[in-house]
């Protein structure tokens, strides 16, 4: 799902780790969220956006529009 | 998978140390068993029976191990080992069927059924590079 994390990640200096330990998830994670191949499931998407503090459609496109 | 690097998770760090805990003792028994006769006097007699259960509890053991890997991990790793151990648990039920076809039907040379675990495992090591989705 193509997204704008890496965007958001680097504008704040963060590491794929640090964003990691932010959300709960590995590094591993990160990193495919970011080169899309992994869809994240609708929790972890709403962390993400809590964490950016920006509505989840502005981080992720929607497939379906 | 079992790379213990500084970026793995403590329920990654928890699998390679069950893993190493489960297989070490696996291979030695199969490899004792292999190039050496330690083990002979206890064919045909009830110890085998216990030999062929000791050698199996590891089996049992890594199959907890993975179950843990999946339920303690993120949703991605989750996703990927699952997918992984689907698709070698798979292809290696493929294999078995098809060499005990083979040597039924094909006169292929018999091969004891235990080789089966160390045929996961490599294929296993074999399509690891290629699962890198959860798609």
């Amino acid at each position: 799902m193509r997204n704008h994390l890496k965007l958001l990640r680097t504008e704040r200096g963060w590491t794929q780790e640090q964003l990691g330990q932010e959300l709960g998830v590995s590094r591993q994670a990160v990193n495919a969220l970011e080169t899309e191949k992994h869809d994240p499931s609708l929790d972890l998407a709403y962390r993400i956006a809590v964490l950016f503090a920006r509505p989840v459609e502005e981080i992720f496109d929607n497939p379906h529009i | 998978m079992l790379a213990l690097g500084k970026s793995t998770t403590a329920a990654h760090r928890r699998y390679v140390l069950r893993t190493m805990a489960f297989m070490i003792p696996y291979v030695l028994i199969c490899v004792s068993m292999m190039v050496t006769d330690v083990f002979d006097e206890v064919i045909g007699k009830p110890a085998g029976w216990f030999l062929a259960a000791a050698v199996s509890a590891p089996v049992i053991g890594q199959l907890w191990a993975t179950l843990s890997l999946i339920r303690d991990s993120d949703e991605f790793v989750r996703a990927v080992t699952a997918k992984l151990f689907i698709i070698s648990a798979g292809l290696a039920m493929a294999l078995a069927t098809f060499w005990g076809f083979a040597e039924t039907f094909a006169a292929a040379p018999h091969l004891p059924g235990w080789l089966i675990y160390a045929a996961f495992w490599g294929i296993l090591g074999l399509v690891s590079p290629f699962v890198r989705t959860s798609n």
